[in-house]
């Protein structure tokens, strides 16, 4: 029996299309992986093939990393014996404090941690390069490999050249180990860290607390343990006459010109948002809007699978139209979506000092989410998202809070786009 | 490296070398096997005691840890850190960049500088790519070294529309920072071609910058 497939659904905001007119449809694209069969679940999980690169550096001194270590700790106690763990620490220096082994001898594992000491500067690449080689030495074709990289601090020894960083992570996420980040407070370096957790094939966190470390740390492992495909791709082809105007979630395109997506969990659905320029038609057709394929490469298995799927419109009389309700699903993800571009036009408004555009830009989301959002005020995502809104507007007049908030933005811009809400 | 070399250096795997002499010897009977030579008039060809003596000076042999009488007994960790040390030098490495590569290597992180696997050629694409990053000539020297060093012969492909998109309003990457200690618990990072105001008035608008920034700083931490 072969494993099942992605469910995917197409949805329009109303039911039926204004015939007569040329317009743009906003096409939500949900895509649920499937659920691991329960009995199965926990043995058949993919086996992982970790190393946590963990900064030493003097900043990461106190809470840091007692919260630091506290955290590898609990990753230890949540391995299989069937898992691999190494770590690696570093400063200006790089010291593999556990070389690759298996998750089996959990005490003397944790033991080992009670060596780290905070101290020195921060030579992130080396050390990322190093934790790399931890992994790539047991490379597990059907398991997870990965590099976890803490750091509180910028790459300020050995190679500190962004690109080039982002780059190599790219390189090594083709070779199979993936990169995910948690940067810690804030300091260290978003435009850094993101890009290369989003190039590394993993996931970007940020903790603004130290003591958010330990939640920040379940959650990356139980999205290990549930993925269930990688190297994830849409390609969408609409009907003559229509044309694909724009991908709100602003996905990458490969070299096929196939948008990738992010990897698929179990349990987490990705919402994608399609605008799509729809020619005009009498009422009562009915057209073959698009056509969809989702390729992906399921966690057990080497070669990629693919899903098709497609979009059929009604044309109605607009009076009719304009009298069907709204769906919400379709209004609440097209809006969280534009969110998330507006706080990436707010960060480069910070950052060319335009703090007046800056402000308009947070006060025009919130005035649209509200609006937006009005039907669906008990959500609780759309809840977290208006008070994350609104904690940007508070304290957009304080340039004490902006290197915090540009991470906020940052982040939760990211999150937002792939649907992490 | 060959796999005639693979089979020499599993056969003697467990010897041990009383005094750098007998290690040296046995050094040049490999090397003159697999033919590594040196083109640089520097470089000696063979190691010889001299030589040996002053890689030990400069660290890039570990101290023997064990004595038979007077004379330091060697191992295959330091038999591997020769080939290795030779090896690189053969690559045009300098000494400096050498003994970081070398110092506090295990023996196999260094067979694995020698090219010598467990699973010898079926090595994966990740890891040679990841060992190539680290002993590729133009690759970060954590140790020595706060200049920023890109790796200029790294094939490089179009950048990241993202990647690109993210970091454009800073180029930070671009820059060399320094960390310097102003008093316990407080750092500052500095960029290499900051220069730091001398007249009076800019010294106190610095000092109030500090100030703010600190008081914003610890404000954060208590929220």
């Amino acid at each position: 029996m072969g494993h099942q497939l992605p469910q995917i659904e197409l949805l329009t905001p109303r039911a039926k299309l204004a015939a007569g007119r040329e317009q743009t449809l906003d096409v939500l694209i949900r895509v649920t992986p499937p659920e691991p069969q329960a009995v199965d679940a926990a043995r058949r999980r993919p086996a992982l093939n970790l190393s946590l690169v963990l900064d030493r550096s003097g900043s990461m001194g106190g809470a840091k990393i007692q919260h630091a270590r506290e955290a590898a700790r609990y990753c230890i106690d949540q391995l299989l014996p069937t898992d691999r763990l190494s770590v690696v620490i570093f400063d200006e220096a790089i010291e593999v404090l556990i070389p690759s082994q298996p998750a089996a001898n959990k005490a003397a594992l944790k033991e080992s941690l009670a060596h780290i000491h905070a101290r020195g500067s921060t030579a992130l690449h080396e050390a990322w390069v190093r934790g790399g080689i931890q992994v790539s030495e047991h490379l597990s074709d059907a398991g997870i490999n990965r590099v976890l990289l803490i750091t509180d601090g910028q790459a300020n020894v050995g190679l500190t050249n962004t690109d080039e960083i982002v780059t190599q992570s790219l390189n090594l996420h083709r070779r199979g180990v993936s990169t995910s980040t948690i940067g810690i407070g804030t300091d260290f370096n978003e435009d850094l860290l993101l890009p290369m957790a989003e190039a590394g094939g993993g996931n970007a966190w940020h903790v603004e607390t130290a003591d958010d470390m330990g939640r920040i740390f379940s959650v990356e492992l139980e999205g290990l343990i549930a993925q269930v495909g990688h190297t994830v791709t849409l390609s969408l082809v609409p009907a003559d006459g229509a044309r694909i105007v724009d991908l709100l979630n602003d996905f990458e395109l490969n070299e096929t010109g196939r948008y990738k997506l992010p990897n698929l969990q179990a349990g987490q659905t990705l919402e994608v948002v399609a605008q799509v320029r729809v020619p005009a038609r009498e009422a009562g057709v009915r057209l073959r809007l698009l056509d969809l394929k989702l390729g992906y490469t399921p966690q057990e298995a080497k070669s990629a699978e693919v899903v098709r799927q497609y979009l059929e419109v009604e044309f109605a009389p607009e009076e009719e139209t304009e009298a069907l309700p709204l769906n919400n699903a379709v209004v609440k993800a097209v809006q969280m979506l534009m969110n998330a571009r507006a706080r990436r036009e707010a960060i480069a408004y910070m950052d060319a000092g335009d703090y007046d555009s800056y402000r308009e830009v947070v006060s025009a989301s919130i005035a649209s989410s509200r609006f937006a959002f009005a039907p669906m005020q008990a959500d609780a995502d759309v809840l977290a998202e208006l008070s994350s809104l609104e904690a940007l507007s508070d304290t957009a007049d304080d340039r004490h809070q902006d290197q915090l908030n540009r991470k906020r933005l940052s982040y939760r811009s990211h999150d937002l786009s792939r649907s992490k809400r | 490296m060959s796999p005639a070399m693979s089979g020499q250096l599993e056969k003697i795997r467990g010897l041990k070398y009383i005094g750098v002499v007998e290690l040296a010897s046995q050094a040049a009977r490999i090397l003159a096997e697999i033919g590594t030579t040196q083109d640089r008039g520097t470089v000696s060809e063979m190691p010889d005691e001299r030589t040996l003596r002053y890689y030990l000076a400069e660290g890039l042999l570990s101290p023997a840890t064990e004595k038979q009488g007077t004379a330091s007994v060697f191992g295959y960790l330091h038999l591997l850190q020769l080939l290795v040390v030779k090896k690189l030098q053969s690559e045009h490495l300098p000494i400096r960049k050498i003994k970081e590569l070398v110092d506090g290597r295990t023996e196999r992180e260094l067979e694995r500088l020698l090219g010598l696997d467990a699973k010898a050629g079926a090595k994966n694409e990740a890891l040679s790519y990841l060992e190539k990053l680290l002993t590729s000539p133009s690759a970060p020297s954590p140790r020595s070294q706060l200049l920023n060093n890109p790796a200029g012969d790294m094939a490089r492909p179009a950048p990241l529309a993202s990647a690109a998109r993210q970091s454009a309003p800073q180029q930070q990457g671009q820059a060399t920072w320094a960390r310097v200690e102003i008093e316990p618990g407080l750092e500052l990072h500095v960029r290499g071609d900051y220069a730091p105001p001398t007249e009076t008035k800019g010294v106190r608008r610095l000092t109030r910058l500090l100030l703010n920034a600190l008081e914003g700083y610890r404000g954060n931490m208590r929220k």
